[in-house]
């Protein structure tokens, strides 16, 4: 239950990331003048907000789903939304197009999307935008720019931080295995990018062997098993996925090998075995306040203020200083969940002042 | 038609058989569109008609397809692959020197070829059709992807705009394609569906050419299957090479609505056309009338047993004498 409830929303996001990351580059430019894009100013607060998500089901999913209500209900008591309407298209693009469409009918005044295919929605999601719909897009994007903003993390950046995290921890020199995500994967394969320039650059490391799996505890800690008994000599594990470095801490574990410098992502399960077994780690995360942020964009836009067409936002690092403030809020979220980092109005207020 | 009376007749207790069942069907859908039409008014516009129409029109295209199989006794799992090779092939080639046209005809002869060779496989080797689309799913999937390994691909505004902007020309489309069904109907061949769907040898001994009968079938569902891909591909401005997967379970769950059976020979284009009718504005009603999206789950599963078991529950209850 727990593992395929974790493997579901890997894989998922990997699908959704690698969509993202692909249509990164096509985003960014066409900056908003006064107004932000699609807004045409005749809407008036309180708006309705419409979620049009593709796949409701994985837990990254319904965390992501639980900061959007949130922080709806915040921006009811100020008086700026009145309702939220959400959609899930059960990984169906063409059912995500159909519910689109009905929020342009049931005019909603903003749409918070994540997209199932990063150019089938084009055409609709343009459709709103003329109809003055403010239209936030995040973690997958899409091709258009008739958007009022896209918002996203950068999968490069996350392979290049924590490869210099790994470098600097074994001083240039050492023996590391790298896993990666499933090939083909785009997600997985911007991560691996992002970590190679600076692995060219310290040569002092070499890399073991790569392995390539589901984003999930199970084949990671399989894989990570059988490499155990073939390298006698292991310095480092270079995990580009929370569940991964999970798998992998397991594996050394259960071998009773002496734990290594890891790297992982926010997955609980993968924080709390990294205090537990103190090892030195690093992850990172594709923040679900995205989700927040996004609704936030929507109606600051819709308010009349300057919102640009895209927001990167920075990925939140998690080193053995600050772990202990992410495990403390632990209980708060699933066993299989992911603990993000807090946030609050200050924090998107910096991130749309961008 | 001669000018005796026992052919009408015949017709009409014919059609009357065949609409039995269907009542229960044609009920929902009409109190479904009313209700929609109530949440949302703007339905009874040329707009409003066009786009929910647009969004229909793809559902109803491959549950055709899929029933035109199991009329023939069989079951496609190609369907959504299908779809997906439809709309890759139309956005690859209608940007270049083939144009829209030769997009289209591209289109249409990839959906023909690939059905006509799936039939022949099925009809002469005597294999089960679902084995042979299920091994068809992997080579259509995987020939899609090599010709468009990410989403991309390019097809004119113009056309996009013609087929899915706000004009209801993929209804007209659909009724076009309804009449086209009557009269191949009319045709040897088409009468032979039924027929050879039904019974076979019966058929076979009768003279229907049951071989050839299924290799048009499988062409024709082909076909459809493929211009569903390419009205998608219109629909988005571009090619997904895997947007059609979805496409494969709901075919057969909008036919099954639609009264086919899963033996053969029986079953209606037009119940067909509003099973997938009420596949599709079942969202859109629970989406005016603000289901969350759990309590869609549950809803939708409740509505297909719902629509399948009533009929035959009102069918049991009239047996009784």
């Amino acid at each position: 239950m727990h593992l395929s409830g974790s493997e579901n929303s890997r894989r998922r996001r990997g699908l959704l990331m690698g969509v993202a990351a692909a249509s990164m580059l096509v985003a960014g430019s066409g900056a908003a003048s006064a107004a932000a894009n699609c807004i045409q100013g005749d809407r008036e607060a309180p708006y309705t907000i419409g979620w049009a998500n593709i796949y409701s089901v994985p837990t990254w999913m319904k965390q992501t789903e639980g900061t959007i209500a949130a922080e709806v209900e915040e921006l009811k008591k100020a008086g700026l939304v009145d309702d939220l309407m959400i959609t899930d298209a059960q990984g169906n693009a063409q059912t995500q197009i159909q519910h689109i469409q009905s929020m342009i009918d049931a005019n909603v005044d903003a749409i918070v999307v994540i997209a199932g295919s990063s150019n089938a929605l084009d055409r609709v999601i343009s459709d709103a935008c003329d109809k003055g719909i403010a239209v936030v897009n995040f973690d997958s994007l899409v091709n258009t720019d008739k958007v009022t903003a896209k918002i996203n993390t950068d999968s490069g950046e996350w392979g290049a931080a924590a490869a210099q995290w790994m470098v600097d921890q074994l001083g240039g020199e050492g023996k590391i295995i790298v896993m990666n995500g499933p090939a083909g994967i785009s997600v997985s394969d911007d991560r691996r990018k992002g970590a190679q320039p600076v692995l060219d650059a310290n040569p002092g490391i070499e890399i073991l062997t790569e392995t390539n799996t589901e984003y999930n505890v199970a084949p990671a800690q399989e894989a990570m098993t059988s490499l155990l008994f073939a390298n006698p000599e292991i310095d480092g594990v270079l995990s580009l996925g929370g569940a991964l470095s999970a798998g992998s801490v397991l594996a050394f574990d259960r071998q009773g090998r002496e734990q290594v410098p890891t790297t992982g992502e926010n997955a609980r399960q993968f924080l709390e075995l990294w205090k537990e077994k103190g090892l030195e780690g690093w992850a990172t995360m594709q923040p679900n306040w995205l989700g927040a942020l996004s609704v936030y964009a929507a109606v600051q836009a819709l308010e009349g203020k300057d919102v640009p067409a895209f927001i990167k936002v920075p990925l939140p690092v998690i080193g053995d200083d600050t772990i202990d403030g992410y495990l403390a809020r632990a209980d708060q979220f699933p066993a299989d969940g992911y603990i993000y980092s807090d946030y609050d109005r200050a924090l998107f207020d910096k991130l749309l002042a961008q | 038609m001669s000018a005796t009376t026992v052919p009408a007749n015949l017709y009409a207790a014919v059609q009357k058989r065949r609409n039995r069942g269907l009542t229960g069907l044609y009920l929902v859908v009409a109190a479904f569109l009313v209700v929609y039409a109530i949440l949302f008014p703007g339905l009874l516009s040329v707009g409003g008609f066009s786009k929910f129409t647009q969004n229909w029109f793809p559902l109803a295209l491959v549950t055709m397809a899929q029933a035109l199989m199991m009329l023939n006794g069989g079951i496609s799992l190609a369907i959504g692959p299908m779809v997906s090779l439809g709309a890759v092939i139309a956005a690859v080639t209608m940007g270049g020197p083939l144009g829209v046209l030769g997009g289209l005809i591209a289109v249409s002869v990839a959906g023909l070829f690939i059905g006509a060779v799936t039939g022949g496989i099925v009809a002469y080797l005597r294999l089960p059709a679902i084995i042979v689309t299920l091994a068809g799913s992997f080579i259509i999937t995987g020939i899609a992807l090599i010709l468009l390994p990410r989403p991309g691909g390019y097809i004119p505004d113009w056309f996009s705009d013609l087929l899915a902007g706000h004009t209801p020309v993929a209804f007209g489309l659909l009724v076009l394609l309804l009449i086209g069904w009557k009269l191949y109907l009319a045709t040897p061949l088409g009468l032979g569906i039924y027929a050879a769907g039904n019974n076979p040898v019966g058929a076979f001994r009768s003279g229907v050419p049951v071989e050839r009968v299924k290799v048009f079938a499988f062409a024709l569902s082909g076909l459809l299957a493929a211009l569903a891909g390419l009205f998608v591909a219109a629909q988005t401005g571009s090619g997904d090479p895997v947007i059609g997967t979805p496409f494969t379970l709901n075919s057969i769950a909008g036919a099954v609505l639609g009264g086919v059976a899963f033996l053969g020979g029986k079953g209606t284009m037009r119940g067909v056309i509003c099973g997938s009718l009420l596949l599709s504005v079942m969202i859109n009603v629970m989406f005016f009338l603000g289901f969350p999206p759990v309590a869609q789950y549950v809803a939708q599963g409740l509505i297909i047993v719902g629509a399948v078991a009533i009929p035959q529950l009102t069918s049991q209850w009239r047996a009784k004498p």
